[in-house]
């Protein structure tokens, strides 16, 4: 399996014939080419068209993100898997109101579901958590009715609204209040863990889907705008709950990050880059997790079952095999 | 003669239609399963001397190795297990040749066991070729792709993550 390659020093991109390396101010590192697919670049760096070039012959995606850990945007090379076929069809589910509602209601039913599993487990830890459970689940009821997309987001809106809640719960640390859901800046640390993991699932989504023949820009759930990703969005729904939120916890309440990781800024509060690497070091090990598979037959990492995702997509829009979202069994 | 038929297609289509159709989509397996990549190093590296490619009407033959008056069509495989679809899949390069005109012979090597095979057109499996070829055209027009019925193959298979999600 291809590796992500994580640059948070600042320096300089380098193509050296067929080679590629990275120069900052601990000197030089070499990155592996046939090894690498996506470069997730969080400090300054440089690079120029050479450079590029080859990014692309070699089929790897570059993410940036800024100096506060925002996404800021993908180098997406050139499509290399096109199928003609397979964009006509996934247009065609757009266009359907009716297809592209089923589709947003699966993924919003996918999320739900991996909600309501995150709380079952904490429940089954002692935390009190019946009275969110049942809200949500009332909420959860009403995804197969709606009528329209706009619909379904406000749903989907009031069961997060819930679920935010239920941090608090079981957490139950002060430093890591919830209060309110801000994202642009976010205002607090659990706000700003939020933004950074959703935008590194994000990215991660988008680099998976680069390895199938499904066009980024054809969102179901987010609206489509032909210009920004959205088909990462729609997908990462399904899996935000069970990636990164229990990464959150985990590095939350076994205080791998603390209150002094974080620093007070005009852009709103911001992880300092010891609290982010810790952070990737544990959404990394979360990826190459690896679970039984039940139709595969072998263990798959959670990776895997994003690109697994993406191929039932595939065959959805075939019309070989209806969608249904991954859920978490534990 | 439909020219939506290609080597490769003839290759799969002693394997799985299914793969048929979904290669003629261009639906692709992923690049980085082990499988294919060691089919593209043995393709890299293997009869370098001998190596040339010819590109043939919508094909493109892996090796053509002639001596004075004979064309000898070469393909390189990885293993012999497969023996028949490569086979089919010379043949029906060896088919094509004929039909504009260049009578050639076929062999088939296996680099890793150092073997050779060689192929030759008959009237019997002209015929055949030639019913691969009508049998592959329906397929590829057929509205979707044939369902997925798991066969021995498929554990190697490029496209088994798909099938089996
Ligand atoms: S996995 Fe099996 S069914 Fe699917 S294309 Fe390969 S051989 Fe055919």
């Amino acid at each position: 399996m291809k590796k992500s390659i994580y640059i948070f020093s600042d320096g300089e991109l380098h193509r050296k014939d067929n080679t590629l390396f990275f120069e900052g101010e601990n000197g030089r590192k070499f990155i592996p080419v046939e090894n690498t697919s996506e470069i997730m670049i969080f400090g300054e760096v440089s690079l120029n068209k050479r450079f590029l070039e080859f990014i692309s012959q070699s089929e790897i995606i570059l993410h940036f993100f800024n100096y506060y850990g925002y996404y800021v945007g993908s180098y997406y090379p050139r499509e290399h898997l096109n199928s003609g076929y397979m964009i006509l069809k996934q247009a065609e589910h757009y266009n359907d109101d009716n297809k592209r509602l089923y589709l947003a209601q699966k993924f919003i039913e996918g999320a739900y579901k991996n909600i309501r599993q995150v709380l079952k487990y904490y429940q089954n830890r002692d935390k009190d958590l019946e009275d969110i459970i049942y809200c949500i689940e009332k909420l959860g009821e009403l995804i197969n009715g709606t009528l329209s997309v706009n619909e379904l987001m406000a749903i989907e809106g009031n069961i997060r609204e819930y679920y935010y809640k239920s941090f608090d719960v079981i957490l139950n640390n002060r430093d890591f209040e919830f209060d309110v859901r801000s994202k642009r800046p976010p205002k607090n640390s659990l706000n700003t863990l939020i933004s950074f993991g959703n935008s590194l699932m994000y990215t991660t989504v988008l680099s998976e889907i680069y390895k199938t023949h499904l066009a980024p820009r054809i969102g179901y759930l987010h609206s489509t705008n032909f210009r920004r990703f959205s088909l990462n969005l729609d997908i990462a729904e399904i899996f935000k709950p069970i990636i990164i939120d229990r990464v959150i916890f985990s590095v939350v309440s076994k205080n791998m990050i603390k209150k002094d990781d974080f620093d007070d800024n005009a852009e709103g509060l911001i992880l300092k880059e010891r609290g982010k690497k810790i952070f990737i070091e544990e959404y990394v090990s979360k990826l190459t997790t690896t679970i039984k598979h039940r139709t595969i037959g072998n263990n798959v990492s959670y990776r895997r079952l994003i690109r697994l995702e993406l191929y039932k997509l595939e065959k959805h829009l075939m019309e070989e095999q209806g969608y249904e979202p991954f859920l978490a069994q534990w | 003669m439909d020219m939506k038929v290609t080597g490769t297609l003839m290759q799969s289509y002693t394997i799985c239609k299914r793969q048929v159709w979904l290669m003629a989509h261009q639906i692709i397996p992923d690049q980085e399963h082990p499988f294919i990549e060691m089919g593209r190093i043995i393709d890299d590296n293997s009869y370098d001397r001998d190596k040339k490619k010819l590109h043939f009407e919508n094909v493109v033959i892996d090796l053509v190795r002639s001596d004075k008056d004979n064309f000898l069509v070469g393909e390189v495989k990885k293993s012999s297990k497969a023996e028949k679809s490569a086979k089919m899949q010379l043949l029906f390069y060896l088919y094509r040749l004929k039909q504009s005109g260049i009578i050639a012979k076929g062999q088939l090597f296996f680099p890793e066991e150092r073997k050779r095979i060689n192929v030759e057109l008959t009237e019997t499996n002209e015929k055949e070729i030639l019913n691969a070829i009508n049998e592959i055209t329906d397929i590829i027009d057929r509205e979707k792709a044939p369902d997925f019925v798991k066969i021995p193959y498929c554990k190697n298979c490029g496209y088994r993550e798909f099938c089996m999600s």
